[in-house]
C-alpha cells in the first residue's frame, strides 16, 4: 500500500448525519460524525475500500461547525437519547493521539450531558484522552479473535491491548461498548470466539458495558472480487448470498446459528448485557435472540432503556 | 508491388504478427477462388520478413501457391510493428490480437505513451493490471488462446481464467470446451471455481467431470460452494412436488431464502378458476406444505 496523505479540509455540508443503515434491515438510529474520512488501519474486509475512492485521509477541521451540527440534532430530538459516533468512515482513535481531534467532542458531550459520544476503534491508545474523559463518552472496541487480527487487521492493536484499554476506560469512569463486527466464519471460529468471550469476561467489568453489537461479515459485491483476487480465504470461507440490500452476507440459516451461539456465550458471562444485532432482519433477531424490535424506532427505544438503566437520571 | 516466391519469405518470423488464429476458413476459400488481392507488406531484407499479411500467407501456403504479391518496404522494427497494427485496425481485433499488440510493443521497447496511444485505439484502458493480463495472455499456451477466442471471452473472464495455475486452466478448458456457455454463465462458473479453489486450496475436477451442459455444471459447483442453499432448494423442490401444483398456481420463494415472505401466483380466466385455485391452496395448507415452505425461511 502506498503513502497515505492527510488532508485538512474545512467542513462543508452535513458532517453529522443519520447512519445510512441498510434497506430491509433493522437499524439503530445512530448518528455519525464524519470527522475523519478514511483510515490508516486498512483492514482487509474494510467496507470503506468499496466506498471511498482515495487512499488519503480527510480531516474535517472546522470543529465549531461540527459542534453546531451536533447541537442541532440534540436540540431537535424530543424522544430518544441520541448516540453519536465518529467510527463510521474511519477509526475513532487511530490518528487521534497525533491530531487530537476527539478532545473537543468529548468536552462538548461532557458539558451538554444530553447525548452520548461513542469512540469506536481497533486502536488501543487512550492515554492522551484520559484527563478529558467523562461518562458521556463511551470508548468502544471492535473485537475479534487474535487469529483474525493477525490475518485481516494487520495494522491494528492486538486483542489484549484493546481489552486493556477498555478496562482502563472503565477505570476512568466511562462505560464501554464492545463490537463483534465483523464476525467472520472460518475453520475453527466457534472455539476462538468462545475463548475470546471468556477473555473479555476475565478482563472487563461486564456490568459497565453499555452495549454489545453483533454483526456478521457483510460487504458490497465489488469487495467480493477483491477478496478473491487477494486470496482472502478467511473472508470467503462461509456460504454467502446476496441480501435484499445487494450486499453479500452469510446465508440466513448460518447467521441465526452463529448469533445464537455468540448471544448465549455472552449472556453466560453476564446476563444483563445489552446485545443488539447490527443491520439484521427481524427474522434473524427473532431466531437468534428470541425477540425482535418491530422497527428502527423500537430498537432506538431499547437503547433508551439501556442508557437510562445505566445512567439513571443523569441523561 | 511484385510477386515474390513464397520460399524467399521467412514465414516463421512472426515478430510483427498480431493475427490469431492464423488459419481463417473464409479467407482460405476466398483466396482459393480469386487469389491474393491485397499484397503482403514485407521488409526488403533476405529472407523477406512479413510485416502484415500473415493470414494471407498462411492460406496461400496451404493452397500450394508458389508466389504471392508483396509490397517491399524498408523501415525500422518499431515502424514495422506500428504498420502491422494499423493495417489490422480495419477489422475487429479479438482479445488475443489485442494482447499481441501490447506485448510486442513492450518487447520492442516502445515508450509508455506510444503503448498508451495504441491501447486507446484498440479500446484497452492503459492500466498496469490490464497490461499485465494482456502480456500474460499473449504468452499463454495455444490451448488457452484457442479457448479464449473460441468462447469469445471478455476481459473480465480472461482475468478470472488467468488467475488459476496452468494445470487448473487445462482442467477448466477440458471441462468447458465441450459445452455451450453464455458469457455471463462463464463468468459465474469461473467465479465459482475461484471460490472453490480458495476454500479448498485446490479444485477437485472430478465433481465437474462429464457435465452435460452449463446448467448441470453450475448446479454441481453450487452444491460444493453453497451446500446449505442447495439443500434448501432441494427441500423446496420436494415440497413443491408434493404440492402437485397445477400450472395456474405458483409459489415463489426468495432464491436466497432471505426474505421471510412467499409469493403465490394464481392465473385465472374466470371466477371458477379462482375458486379451483383457492381449493387447491386450501388443500396444501391443510396438508402442512405451506408451513413447511415457511420453515425454510424462518427460524
Amino acid at each position: 500500500m502506498g503513502l497515505q496523505l492527510i488532508d485538512f479540509v474545512e467542513a462543508r455540508g452535513n458532517i453529522v448525519r443519520n447512519c445510512p443503515g441498510t434497506k430491509h434491515h433493522i437499524c439503530c438510529g445512530y448518528k455519525t460524525i464524519d470527522l475523519v474520512e478514511g483510515c490508516i488501519l486498512s483492514c482487509s474486509y474494510c467496507i470503506l475500500k468499496g466506498y471511498i475512492n482515495t487512499p488519503n485521509i480527510r480531516i474535517n477541521s472546522d470543529m465549531p461547525y461540527i459542534l453546531s451540527q451536533i447541537k442541532g440534532f440534540i436540540d431537535t430530538e424530543k424522544t430518544h437519547i441520541l448516540r453519536f459516533g465518529t467510527g463510521e468512515l474511519s477509526d475513532s482513535l487511530a490518528i487521534d493521539r497525533r491530531y487530537r481531534l476527539n478532545r473537543p467532542l468529548i468536552e462538548f458531550f461532557g458539558e451538554t450531558k444530553r447525548a452520548i459520544l461513542e469512540l469506536k476503534s481497533k486502536w488501543a491508545q487512550i492515554e492522551h484522552l484520559i484527563p478529558y474523559l467523562n461518562p458521556y463518552t463511551v470508548i468502544s472496541f471492535s473485537l475479534a479473535p487474535q487469529r483474525i487480527i493477525d490475518k485481516e487487521e494487520k495494522r491494528t492493536s492486538p486483542l489484549y491491548k484493546r481489552l486493556r484499554a477498555a478496562k482502563k476506560a472503565q477505570d476512568c469512569g466511562c462505560f464501554v461498548g464492545l463490537h463483534f463486527d465483523p464476525v467472520i466464519i472460518y475453520d475453527g471460529f466457534e472455539k476462538d470466539y468462545e475463548y475470546l468471550i471468556g477473555d473479555i469476561g476475565r478482563i472487563i467489568d461486564l456490568k459497565r458495558v453499555l452495549w454489545v453489537s453483533l454483526g456478521l461479515l457483510r460487504f458490497p459485491p465489488r469487495l467480493f472480487e477483491r477478496f478473491l483476487e487477494e486470496n482472502r480465504k478467511n473472508l470467503l470461507y462461509g456460504e454467502f448470498v446476496r441480501g435484499e440490500d445487494g450486499k453479500y452476507r452469510y446465508i440466513k440459516k448460518e447467521r441465526v446459528k452463529i448469533y445464537k451461539m455468540l448471544y448465549s456465550l455472552l449472556k453466560e458471562q453476564e446476563n444483563d448485557l445489552f446485545i443488539y444485532l447490527c443491520m439484521e432482519r427481524k427474522e434473524v433477531w427473532r431466531g437468534a435472540i428470541g425477540t425482535t424490535p418491530e422497527d428502527n424506532e423500537a430498537l432506538m427505544g431499547f437503547f433508551d432503556s439501556r442508557v437510562k438503566t445505566l445512567y439513571g437520571g443523569t441523561l | 508491388m511484385q510477386n515474390i516466391p513464397i520460399e524467399q519469405i521467412n514465414a516463421n518470423d512472426r515478430k510483427f504478427c498480431i493475427s490469431y488464429p492464423l488459419k481463417d476458413g473464409v479467407l482460405l476459400s476466398s483466396i482459393n477462388k480469386i487469389g491474393v488481392i491485397q499484397p503482403l507488406l514485407v521488409l526488403g531484407r533476405r529472407p523477406y520478413i512479413v510485416v502484415s499479411g500473415f493470414r494471407r500467407l498462411e492460406a496461400a501456403q496451404e493452397l500450394g501457391f508458389t508466389d504471392i504479391p508483396c509490397i517491399v518496404v524498408d523501415m525500422d522494427e518499431k515502424k514495422a510493428m506500428l504498420s502491422s497494427i494499423h493495417s489490422n485496425l480495419g477489422r475487429t481485433l479479438n482479445i488475443i490480437e489485442k494482447a499481441y499488440c501490447v506485448d510486442k510493443m513492450f518487447t520492442m521497447g516502445f515508450s509508455r505513451e506510444e503503448i498508451s496511444d495504441v491501447m486507446g485505439i484498440i479500446s484497452l484502458g492503459f492500466h498496469e493490471k490490464i497490461i499485465k493480463r494482456m502480456r500474460d495472455l499473449a504468452n499463454a499456451d495455444d490451448a488457452v488462446k484457442d479457448f479464449v477466442v473460441k468462447k469469445n471471452l471478455n476481459m473480465q473472464n480472461v482475468e478470472s481464467l488467468l488467475r488459476f495455475a496452468n494445470y487448473e486452466i487445462s482442467g477448466i478448458i477440458d471441462a468447458l470446451s465441450t459445452i455451450h456457455t453464455t458469457e455471463s454463465m462463464l463468468r459465474e462458473i469461473l467465479r465459482m471455481l475461484s471460490i472453490l479453489k480458495l476454500k479448498n486450496g485446490d479444485i477437485d475436477f472430478s465433481i465437474i467431470k462429464g457435465v452435460d451442459n452449463q446448467y448441470d455444471l453450475k448446479k454441481r459447483l453450487k452444491c460444493s460452494i453453497n451446500p446449505i442453499l442447495s439443500e434448501l432448494e432441494e427441500d423446496l423442490n420436494e415440497i413443491k412436488e408434493k404440492c402437485a401444483l397445477p400450472p395456474e398456481i405458483d409459489i415463489k420463494v426468495d432464491p436466497f431464502f432471505e426474505k421471510e415472505y412467499i409469493d403465490m401466483h394464481i392465473r385465472a380466466n374466470n371466477p371458477e378458476d379462482v375458486g379451483r385455485a383457492l381449493l387447491k391452496i386450501n388443500s396444501i395448507l391443510d396438508a402442512g406444505y405451506i408451513r413447511s415452505i415457511f420453515g425454510l425461511t424462518t427460524y
